[in-house]
């Protein structure tokens, strides 16, 4: 499958970017370490006349401890950079533990952490050649009409699948996007749309450039629990992200955060997990609550591998594992 | 022949492993010429149609398109099997599965010839088309092919000894309906072909055709060329560059190879085509989906009093090799137990899918899997050890089975016994813990087919070797190496009988212009047959060399010793000096001058020579040194007479037991394999570490199918035509195996070698079927044994709340296939469509349907 023809810019600043974005509007897309972009290009799900390489940006792609405290990550840093930070490891293992999941040591080496947050949309009847989805008559996310994840509803249930986001939204990140009036910063959270066609709240002329997360988040204890089938190389099928904070294992929970993947068109953080858990030692009963919590936030359809079913009962168990393992550190 | 081999049974490098691993070596999507064009294929979207018209007009404008071809220009039929000429490399009159080939653009650019194909303006007619086998079996109208009536390819029903007895004679009767998902090949290498004219220096015209092509079948391939473009074989050459794997995938004509000549015939200039990941799905030839009503009839100290299988293989829209897989799934319940009354009725069915054809275990796997879950659901049920009813039913060779198989060598005792002792089954099985447990199966499998695809007297293999005063070795085999390790094998056992170094080999192999006809790499064919015929080649050369050597050492010809370069009188002593004497002979064999000779021959006679003196005292002799064998199977071991008998004899059959050791996850019914222990009968390993590569290859590949390798279907759709959802195991996933080697020696094999790439397969996927049920008490009937029909089946076997997590099969009692998800997309397919696919709506714009089902 060939690449369709492009204009190829490198730009070295984020100004030149965003310049470049905004001139281009509508016409140009962003890569970064290309590994999501470009199987898609070729898919022709993405021909964009233009290519916006920003990895020429070198402020971006440093991990860096702010001097006030917490820590600022750019867009640039690969996954395997976050695998190996010490820093991270000790005060976000959350964030390691689920940056190790992806892909395979290759493509954590080509993958950034923008790229995994700004991740498209993924749909068994979406990431298919030009070919296959001739077949189906497309869908409503790409060149078609209709969902046949849904086929009553209107709206497009691709599913989000990047396995950092579910551990950045338990830290509270926030992200910084520039565009051409400056910068702005949002909280992780406030990205996603919930659809899987439009899914980003990112203008056109707009590009993600670093993340923020902040000092009094560290030191929460943290799991990542990932279904999938093949045991590297997969997708998430379905992949839950805990945080707790206690002075001991079998302490009271000061706080918590569960949130969830792979399941919706976006990452979610599960409303009422942090109640259910705060002010309790955890044991099964309580971890299992919270499974049950994470399962209604939960709506996996047949957009991926196994069934929707199963998906969702593993929502709960893994949910449950996860709020067990973080509470054992 | 000596008791003790210089070559064979040593762990040697395979003779293309530093090409391959150095990225040197060439396989087929490397090569390039001079003026060479893209092929880009046009794929059916519908999974059933007439084509009605098909408009090039705008194709033909885009820049860089040199030609188009369609159906018209090979309109030609062929196909594998003489029986089922059913396929054209271009449709002509319809299609038969998404996926189907339309038209062929050949450009100067990938980019140029994909934009031309959305331009190709086809006309469909749709039809109804047909998905499940068993709806398909019960087709009147809309016919795939309109000369198979129920859409059924063959049937096949046969009965040997008295089977209605042997059930009736039985203490026990177990029965139930097995079914085994999709899976397909997953070759590293997808397919690609080259092909070229060459010029006609008389007439300008076009004459000459060579292709290069990843296939594990040159000769059938320059066969079907020759017939489809009609033109005489002796003016194509076919040339096989290094092979990614095949596993069966490449074991017969692809519709890429043929479109390549028919593309490059009509741009008059080379023209390459490399499938994408997703035409190789389409391309598939892959181990149907099958469906297995089983029936056992036992005493009850186990011994198997009578088996009858129903066996039905969804095959897809083509013949392929379809007949000679659902012979093979019955003839193989034969030759690996005493079994005394056997019934098989078998159906092979089209349905509107991709061709399913020969894969690796071709036609045992899945009847395997029923059979071996079987026995041990029969162990479970009569309170028996099932290594103990194994060892019970045992055959007695040399014996001939009840439907005609002719054994040999039986090594499957000793593969029991091994694996049984390493797992320590005896003091394990059962005794694990409620999560873990162990599982034990056995497999076999042929060693080439003792009859030929096309029936005639040909031998099966030949080879030729010529030797010239270099004191170099070259081997011309047909033998296609297809990273199993044929060219070493070929090496290996020439330079054992010649007693020459392994780097005096070469191994010219699968070029139809130089080398001689050998049917190709399949059905595990090529140790056996190609052995065989390499070794008569090396022992009719040798014969040779012993005439003039004997000569020159005043002796016999029988007291000749061939060994380490060197050839001597038996009796005198050389082992300590043979370095030294290897070193000299080398010089002295490559200086060729009159002094040289001269003074050799002044020389007194000497008790031995050097390689390069025997082979060119030989030349001098007899002109030229050249030598050549083959092989054809014996008459007794071709099988019975009967209507469907010439699939399942072969010259020797391997044998397997296994042993899996598994945890099961009952809160997400996630299976871990943690060891396998796989005992292989292969005869004699003619080389130790590529027996056990072939064995660990094989065992992970069943392990694939055993867990987590499925083609996922939804209206004929393949949903995931990919690596990454089409998932394989990683390394992982991939447990420890421990292997072992049985060398029964049978005497039909060269040195006493059977098979080794296949037979090993088939054990493991009810290894795991028996290991689960050992782990939590659950049986699975249905592969492969993904979490959701694990945790499905504990969750009925502890009866919690139902959720429906597996499309609504059982996976302990599955009776149908099931489809992912999804509304219906294809026109025609019936009233059950979902009012909101495209086609009904287009249909009743009008009317406002109202929305249904979907979770939403
Ligand atoms: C075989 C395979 C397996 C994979 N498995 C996993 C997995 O298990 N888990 C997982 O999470 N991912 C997986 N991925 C996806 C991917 O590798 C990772 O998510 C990776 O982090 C993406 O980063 P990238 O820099 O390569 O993204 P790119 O491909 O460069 O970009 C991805 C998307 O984000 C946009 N984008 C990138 N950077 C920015 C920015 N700074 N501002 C605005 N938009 C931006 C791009 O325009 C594009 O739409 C897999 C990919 C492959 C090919």
């Amino acid at each position: 499958m060939a690449l369709s023809e492009f204009q190829l810019f490198r730009p070295k600043t984020i100004q030149s970017a965003v310049a470049l974005l905004a001139q281009h509007k509508g016409d140009i897309q962003v890569l970064a370490g290309g590994t999501d972009l470009l199987p898609s290009m070729r898919q022709k799900l993405f021909a964009p006349k233009y290519v916006l390489d920003i990895r020429g940006v070198e402020e971006l792609k440093r991990i860096r401890v702010l001097a006030g405290g917490g820590l600022e990550i750019g867009a640039l840093v690969t996954l395997s950079q976050i695998e190996d930070s010490e820093f991270i490891r000790r005060n976000y293992p959350v964030l390691r533990k689920a940056a190790m999941t992806i892909a395979s040591p290759i493509l954590r080496n080509m993958g950034t952490i923008g790229g995994n947050i700004c991740l498209d949309t993924r749909c068994l009847w979406y990431n298919q050649s030009y070919a296959w989805r001739t077949s189906c008559g497309f869908c409503i996310k790409k060149d078609g009409s209709l969902c046949h994840v849904a086929p009553g509803g209107s709206k497009c249930w691709a599913v989000f699948s990047g396995d950092t986001p579910p551990a950045l939204l338990c830290l509270g990140a926030e992200i910084e996007i520039a565009g051409p009036g400056g910068t702005r910063r949002i909280a992780l959270a406030d990205l996603y749309t919930g659809l899987g066609d439009t899914r980003l709240k990112i203008a056109k002329d707009e590009m993600l450039t670093r993340v923020f997360i902040r000092e009094s988040m560290s030191g929460y204890r943290g799991a990542y629990q990932k279904l999938r089938v093949r045991g590297s190389i997969d997708y998430p099928l379905a992949g839950v992200a805990v945080i707790v904070k206690s002075s001991g294992r079998h302490a009271p929970v000061q706080d918590a955060k569960v949130a969830i993947t792979a399941v919706n068109p976006s990452p979610m953080l599960v409303v009422g997990a942090d109640h259910a858990l705060i002010g309790r030692a955890v044991d099964e009963h309580i971890a299992t609550v919270v499974g049950e919590l994470a399962a209604r936030t939960a709506k996996p359809l047949t957009t991926s591998a196994l069934t929707p079913e199963y998906r969702r009962e593993m929502i709960k168990v893994f949910a449950k594992r996860a709020v067990l393992e973080a509470a054992a550190g | 022949m000596q008791k003790e081999f210089s070559i064979i049974g040593k762990p040697v490098a395979l003779v293309d492993a530093a090409q391959k691993t150095t990225g040197l070596g060439k396989y087929t999507d490397d090569l390039s010429l001079p003026g060479m064009l893209v092929g880009k294929i046009l794929h059916s979207p519908y999974p059933h149609a007439r084509i009605r018209k098909i408009d090039l007009t705008r194709a033909r404008a885009v820049q860089g398109v040199v030609a188009i071809v369609t159906g018209q220009d090979a309109p030609t039929s062929y196909g594998i099997l003489p029986i089922g000429h059913d396929e054209h490399a271009l449709v002509v009159d319809k299609v038969r599965y998404v996926g189907d080939n339309i038209a062929c653009v050949a450009a100067t650019t990938e980019a140029a010839a994909e934009n031309a194909l959305e331009l190709i303006d086809v006309e469909y007619e749709l039809l109804p088309a047909w998905f499940d086998p068993e709806d398909s079996m019960k087709a009147e109208s809309n016919l795939i092919h309109e000369n198979k009536p129920h859409n059924i390819e063959k049937e096949y029903h046969h009965v040997f000894g008295d089977p209605e007895r042997g059930l009736a004679e039985a203490d026990y009767v177990a029965e139930a309906r097995y079914m085994a998902n999709e899976v397909t090949h997953a070759a590293m290498e997808p397919h690609s072909t080259l092909a070229s004219f060459e010029f006609d220096p008389q007439t300008g015209k076009q004459g000459r055709l060579t292709v290069w092509s990843s296939t594990q079948v040159p000769y059938y391939l320059q066969h079907k060329l020759s017939l489809v473009l009609d033109m005489p074989m002796s003016q194509i050459r076919v040339i096989k560059p290094l092979v990614g794997g095949g596993f069966g995938g490449k074991s017969e004509v692809i519709p890429l190879e043929i479109i390549a000549a028919v593309a490059a015939r009509a741009a008059k200039t080379p023209v390459k085509i490399t499938y994408t990941r997703e035409e190789v799905f389409w391309a598939h030839r892959g181990r149907p989906r099958t469906i297995i009503d089983l029936k056992t009839g036992v005493k009850n100290d186990g011994r198997i009093t009578a088996v009858r299988a129903r066996v039905v293989q969804d095959g897809g829209g083509y013949c392929s090799y379809g007949p000679v897989t659902i012979l093979y799934s019955g003839a193989l319940l034969g030759a690996l137990y005493d079994i005394p009354n056997v019934q098989y009725d078998g159906y092979r069915v089209l349905t509107n899918k991709p061709a399913c054809g020969a894969m690796r275990g071709h036609g045992t796997v899945n009847v395997r899997f029923a059979f071996e879950s079987q026995l041990d659901e029969i162990c479970a049920h009569l309170k028996l050890d099932a290594a103990a009813v194994r060892r019970k039913n045992l055959l007695k060779p040399p014996c001939v089975t009840v439907n005609g198989l002719r054994v040999l060598s039986y090594g499957l005792p000793e593969c029991i016994e091994k694996v049984a002792n390493a797992s320590q089954w005896p003091v394990r099985r059962g005794r694990l813990g409620r999560g873990r447990g162990i599982g034990m199966a056995c497999s076999h499998y042929v060693s080439g087919a003792a009859n030929s695809i096309i029936k005639s007297d040909m031998p099966h293999s030949t080879v030729n070797i010529k030797i010239d005063r270099d004191g170099g070795v070259v081997v011309y085999t047909g033998a296609s190496e297809i990273g199993q390790g044929s060219d070493t094998m070929t090496a290996q056992i020439v330079a054992e009988v010649l007693g020459c170094s392994m780097k005096r080999v070469k191994v010219i192999a699968a070029d139809t212009d130089l080398t001689p006809i050998d049917l190709g790499s399949y059905s595990s064919r090529v140790t056996l047959m190609s052995g065989n015929a390499a070794q008569r080649a090396a022992e009719d050369v040798r014969k040779k060399i012993e005439q003039a050597a004997a000569k020159k050492l005043n002796c016999s010809q029988e007291e000749l010793v061939f060994r380490g370069d060197l050839i001597w009188r038996r009796g005198a002593e050389l082992e300590n000096t043979g370095e030294q004497l290897r070193a000299q002979g080398r010089i002295e064999g490559q200086i060729l001058r009159e002094s040289v000779l001269q003074e050799r021959k002044e020389q007194d006679a000497r008790d031995h020579l050097s390689f390069e003196e025997a082979v060119v005292a030989a030349i001098d002799f007899s002109g030229t040194l050249t030598g050549t064998g083959s092989y054809a199977p014996p008459a007794d071991a071709r099988g019975g007479k009967f209507k469907g008998a010439g699939v399942g004899p072969s010259p020797a059959y391997s044998y397997s037991a296994q042993v899996a050791e598994v945890s099961v996850d009952e809160e997400t019914g996630q299976v871990t394999v943690h060891k396998i222990w796989a005992a292989h009968d292969c005869g004699r390993a003619l080389n130790p570490v590529a027996v056990e590569g072939q064995v660990v290859g094989s065992v992970w590949m069943g392990l694939g199918q055993a867990l987590q390798e499925e083609m996922i279907w939804k209206d004929g759709l393949l949903m995931n035509p990919g690596l990454l959802e089409y998932r394989s195991p990683s390394s992982v996933e991939s447990p420890e195996i421990e292997t072992f080697i049985v060398e029964s020696v049978d005497p039909e094999g060269p040195f006493g070698a059977k098979e080794a790439g296949e037979g090993s397969l088939a054990a493991t996927i009810p290894a795991i079927a028996n290991a689960i049920y050992d782990a939590v008490g659950i049986r699975l009937r249905e592969a492969p044994f993904t979490p959701e029909r694990v945790l499905a089946a504990l969750r009925a076997q502890k009866s919690q709340k139902k959720v429906n997590m597996t499309e609504g099969v059982d996976p302990e009692r599955p009776v149908s296939f099931r489809e992912h998800g999804g509304s219906l997309c294809f026109r025609g397919k019936g009233p059950t469509r979902h009012p909101l696919d495209p086609a009904v709506r287009e249909q009743s714009k009008a009317e406002q349907p109202s929305p249904v089902g979907g979770d939403d």
